[in-house]
């Protein structure tokens, strides 16, 4: 009997320990993607258009969703947007999506920019980068695997850290932004 | 052919001289002909129908519809029986014909600024208002163009570009026609543009100067005519050894509140924006010639005095408050001065002539200084409340909007007091990198703002100037983002943010009347003379500017650091109010 | 054809790592050049012998104890003879005392060195603020004069001589400033500025790098502080204040335009040109530094070229993304940063 317990008892733990793996998964780019050749070639892609590169991966890991919160600070995207909660740029931690919040749509509005302000980030952002930009602005209303949200901020405190918001069913704004 | 030439000049000199007379008759006769009613910026309107014993029965007249819903900061101008009114992005232009019942649109002209440029636009897509000079219209669009309209027609005469959008730069100002140039200056002090004030030649367009806020003395037009009056602001080439090397070309100062001018002495007032980036960390240094006063001559642009409010400006403090022109009272008789209620939360009174400093005394709580050392001139800084990289600076009193922003006051001769709208609000701050990505923000800078001491976030009161303290205040729930008028018969108008429209007596403070509004006030009220005979008060609806951007822009509050810091302050203001954009004219039945 | 390029590129540049670094730069606790280090390397020496010479004490009674040690039978009381008991009480009388002495002693030296350390003479210092990032040191030349302040990245020039006065503050996590010829650790605690002062006392080059642990490339977070006689410092500093060369040939401005124009200018900066760039490296001056990405590489053309196609296979982590430019394009920039000196 305690030997079964014991058994019982590591085997759950080493099945914990394996669930995490891929939370932790960290991979570093090292060769160019699809939409970089294709770009260099002159080739225009279609808006909308997300790489071969699937996104999924992204989504369900701590670091690039770390990373993407990183590099959403350095590009200035919270300069506009602050944490979430717009300013100069719409929300984008609320259940308001004016030009879709599938990640290839958010890959799109990014790389192209958008009409009322959104500058485009094209050939100015690797492609990992902006997947990673993409996996943290979902996060931000929760929409990826909530273990891999960022937690608890360093900073000044801006509202509920990225892992403690409830998620938010994207509804599609048809509502064109004020002019 | 000289003599042709001589006569083509006279003529030149005659129709500029008509069109100063014309626009000070106007002014005189009952119209409304520029956004700050005058030169001296006074908004004091000499018609007195409206007086404190009839207040009470003003009754709505008409209305107009704007057909936009973002912010209104400007005032409406009234020439010749028309009113002329600007909007925020798309910047439509109306004018009014007054003359027929319910007064019924003449013209609009759309100039379709770039939709692009809503992105340049730090607190709401805002135009303050138009200039009206010999029979044409100036104003500016989002998009950092300049255009000239004929009033009767409403086509376009000329448009001038002046900035470039993928810089960050827009121009959000009232321009102002000083003789024959249209004066306009640049926003984007948030997005590290170079800040300028423009002189463009009203008949033609073209750019006669351009005045740089930052950088070398020639580009600034700092030359022979330039005498500061403290040390610390004379030197050569300041605008560059006061930066880290080459941090001047990114580095703010622009100018995007309102222009003075005095007649007699030739010289126009205007203030410089916050340098770039918030963070100070950043950029060690004065940073001239950032958050400061310039004076200078609108001929040539040349520079005849400069006056700091806050140099090295740790809080966005900015500089480009109105001035207010105005003689004050001394022994002798009395001193040609202006008054300047800075963002830093003093009331300056500063001699014009010369930009020195006659007293600067607070109006609003203070922390983030002790006081301004009257001797030097300087601003003497409290060093606990200076931002740092990582570090959380709290109770940072006024915040970075201030004791007042821009929105403008009013000076009434009669009672020879100032009366300003009021902003009681602290902050939390955390000063972080800001990395420069031209067409971004440029900042740095996070913040929370909140209620400050007395629980009520806004407040108007009237200031006398010669003792340097409040004649009567009265507290208001939210930040007061309107401007301020003042009228011969002693009433005071301003708006607030829950969009009630009040007039109180000017001496004493006490509720007239008020109205309420279908959105709140951040607009600039007016008074005017009707075809009627009438006096009416006008003032733009529609909820907006930077402390309105949580309603206008829809800002989500959960996150408090949105809006630059003003959502935290502003979480209650949906409920009391949603956008708008309507022309409310009240008058006495 | 362009993936065996950088291949071979690779290859040549990783036989050029700085793992071989050249003897001249000397990263070594017990050979200090500066004074701070010199009074740290006194201190270790005291303590080395002192606990020497009370280690061997300590091994000889413990020794002597197990010699002497009365064998007892099973019928022998377990009571020590009288005369051993008194013995033993002299021994351990003693060794208290001169432990505590010497204990006395060492907190002494111990203090007095802090006191040293503390009495750096601040005779006109040279101010730097050192600012850690995850994974390349950023300094800034301070100055009275704000137009007299310059930045660089990753490669310290001070005078010999002359005190530096070094103000410490953290961009993400905890670094740790170490260069061992010069001085002791000192920690870049986020949200807290430390101070540290130092002096090289004759000219070298000291390599330091970050000791505590901050992520994946930790490892790869070299300094390099190069001490040079005086007129050689102010030489290279005067340089350090002036904007970037404006390059003249084709190849070198075709370089400039493609570093402004992709994604460089995102994250690095070049005084007097349109970079501003403030969350990567300085690189005004890029091409007099001896190595690049905080020590990983030597700071040649084949090995920047081998940096921007691809930094994650010599540092994987780095916040720098790759590259695909044609070798053509890569040429021109590499060259163009290389005239950046």
């Amino acid at each position: 009997m305690k030997h079964r317990m014991r058994a019982l008892a590591w085997a759950c733990a080493v099945a914990l320990t394996l669930c995490a793996c891929k939370r932790e998964q960290r991979a570093f780019e090292q060769s160019p993607s699809p939409t970089e050749l294709a770009l260099k070639s002159g080739i225009s892609l279609p808006s909308s258009t997300p790489t071969a590169k699937p996104s999924g991966s992204y989504e369900e890991t701590a670091y690039a969703i770390a990373q993407g919160k990183q590099l959403f600070n350095w590009f200035n995207c919270s300069g506009c947007h602050s944490h979430g909660g717009g300013g100069i740029g719409p929300p984008l931690m609320d259940d308001k999506w004016i030009y879709g919040h599938e990640p290839g749509e958010i890959f799109a509005t990014i790389v192209e920019g958008r009409p009322n302000g959104m500058p485009s980030f094209r050939g100015r952002l690797d492609d990992s980068q902006v997947w990673q930009l993409v996996a943290y602005v979902r996060s931000m209303s929760a929409l990826v695997r909530r273990d891999a949200i960022a937690g608890r901020d360093d900073g000044i405190q801006k509202g509920k850290p990225e892992q403690r918001r409830s998620r938010a069913e994207p509804q599609n704004s048809s509502e064109a932004p004020a002019q | 052919m000289p003599a042709i030439a001589a006569m083509s000049t006279r003529n030149a000199w005659l129709a500029l001289w008509a069109a100063c007379i014309s626009i000070s008759a106007a002014a005189a006769g009952g119209d409304w002909p520029m956004v700050a009613k005058d030169y001296a910026n006074t908004r004091y309107s000499e018609l007195g129908e409206i007086s404190v014993a009839n207040a009470a029965n003003l009754k709505l007249a008409f209305t107009f519809s704007t057909g936009v819903l973002r912010g209104h900061e400007a005032a409406p101008l009234v020439v010749d029986s028309v009113m002329y009114i600007v909007t925020p992005y798309p910047n439509y232009l109306y004018a009014l014909d007054l003359s027929k019942p319910g007064a019924p649109p003449k013209w609009k002209y759309e100039p379709k600024p770039l939709a692009f440029a809503q992105g340049m636009a730090c607190c709401d897509v805002v135009n303050r208002g138009v200039a009206y000079a010999n029979g044409r219209i100036f104003m500016n669009t989002l998009d950092n163009h300049t255009v000239a309209v004929d009033a009767k027609t409403g086509k376009e005469l000329w448009r001038t570009r002046l900035g470039d959008v993928a810089l960050g730069e827009s121009m959000t100002m009232a321009p102002l026609v000083v003789k024959d140039k249209v004066l306009v200056g640049n926003s984007g002090g948030e997005f590290g543009v170079r800040g300028w004030l423009a002189a463009l030649d009203a008949t033609s367009g073209k750019i006669v100067w351009r005045a740089y806020s930052t950088g070398p003395d020639n580009e600034a037009l700092i030359g022979q005519e330039f005498r500061p009056f403290y040390s610390q602001d004379q030197g050569k080439d300041l605008g560059v050894s006061s930066w880290p090397p080459e941090a001047w070309r990114i580095g703010g100062g622009a100018v995007w509140g309102f222009v003075s001018y005095d007649e007699k002495l030739n010289l126009i007032y205007y203030g410089t924006s916050n340098p770039s980036p918030w963070n100070p960390e950043q950029r060690p240094g004065d940073n001239k010639w950032t958050s400061g006063i310039f004076a200078r001559n609108p001929d040539t642009g040349a520079a005849r005095w400069f006056y700091q409010t806050s140099p090295h400006d740790l809080h966005d403090y900015d500089g480009i408050n109105e001035n207010v022109l105005f003689d004050l009272p001394t022994a002798g008789g009395s001193r040609p001065a202006l008054i300047h209620p800075d963002r830093n939360g003093y009331l300056y009174v500063v001699d014009r002539a010369t930009g020195e400093v006659i007293s600067a005394l607070p109006y609003a709580h203070i922390t983030t200084s002790h006081g301004v050392d009257i001797a030097s001139g300087r601003l003497q800084y409290a060093q606990d409340k200076e931002p740092k990289a990582g570090k959380v600076i709290r109770t940072i009193c006024p915040s970075s909007s201030g004791g007042k922003d821009w929105q403008p006051s009013a000076y009434s001769p009669k009672t020879g007091w100032l009366y300003l709208s009021i902003q009681n609000l602290c902050q939390d701050m955390e000063a972080t990198k800001a990395n420069y990505i031209a067409g971004t923000p440029f900042v740095g800078s996070e913040q929370k703002m909140y209620t400050g001491p007395g629980g009520n976030r806004g407040e108007f009161a009237a200031w006398e100037p010669v003792e340097g303290r409040k004649k009567w205040s009265i507290p208001e729930k939210f930040p007061v983002w309107s401007g301020a008028l003042v009228t011969a018969g002693d009433v005071v108008f301003y708006g607030t943010m829950e969009g009630w429209f009040k007039a109180v007596d000017a001496r004493t403070g006490a509720l007239l009347w008020r109205f309420k509004t279908g959105s709140g006030i951040v607009g600039q009220p007016i008074s005017y003379l009707g075809p009627d005979g009438k006096q009416y008060v006008a003032v733009l609806s529609g909820v907006g500017g930077w402390a309105g951007s949580v309603v206008s822009a829809g800002i989500d509050t959960r996150d408090s650091t949105a809006a630059l810091g003003f959502a935290n302050a502003m979480r209650d203001l949906p409920s009391e109010t949603g956008m708008g954009g309507m022309l409310y004219v009240f008058a006495l039945p | 054809m362009k993936r065996m390029h950088h291949g071979s590129l690779c290859l040549s540049a990783l036989s050029l790592m700085a793992r071989n670094a050249s003897a001249a730069d000397s990263q070594d606790a017990l050979m200090p050049f500066g004074v701070q280090a010199a009074h740290i390397h006194d201190l270790w020496q005291v303590l080395l012998w002192a606990c020497m010479v009370f280690g061997v004490l300590i091994v000889i009674a413990v020794t002597v104890a197990l010699w002497r040690a009365p064998r007892s039978s099973e019928t022998t009381p377990a009571e020590p003879t009288p005369g051993l008991h008194t013995l033993s009480q002299y021994v351990v009388t003693g060794a208290l005392v001169v432990s505590i002495i010497g204990l006395l002693g060492l907190t002494v030296a111990s203090v007095m060195t802090d006191r040293a350390l503390a009495g750096l003479s601040e005779e006109r210092p040279v101010n730097v603020k050192i600012t850690s990032h995850n994974w390349w040191w950023e300094i800034m030349y301070e100055d009275a004069q704000p137009s007299r302040t310059f930045m660089t990245a990753n490669e310290l020039h001070i005078p010999a001589g002359r005190p530096v006065i070094a103000t410490l503050e953290s961009d993400d996590v905890i670094h740790s400033f170490w260069v061992p010829n010069l001085h002791g650790k000192r920690d870049l605690i986020p949200g807290r500025t430390a101070k540290i002062k130092f002096r090289a006392d004759s000219p070298g080059s000291y390599r330091g790098q970050c000791a505590e642990f901050c992520g994946y490339q930790h490892a790869h977070m070299a300094l390099l502080v190069i001490a040079e006689p005086a007129e050689a410092y102010e030489k290279w500093a005067d340089r350090q204040r002036a904007s970037a060369n404006t390059p003249a040939e084709e190849q070198k401005k075709h370089g400039e335009s493609l570093f402004l124009s992709s994604r460089c200018a995102m994250c690095h900066s070049i005084q007097g040109t349109s970079a501003n760039g403030k969350v990567a490296p300085d690189l005004t001056h890029v091409g007099s530094r001896r190595y690049i990405a905080a020590g990983t590489l030597l700071n040649g053309p084949s090995q920047l070229a081998a940096w921007i196609s691809d930094p994650q296979r010599y540092k994987p982590g780095a916040n720098m993304p790759g590259t695909t430019f044609s070798s053509e394009d890569l040429q021109a920039l590499v060259t163009y940063l290389q005239s950046l000196t």
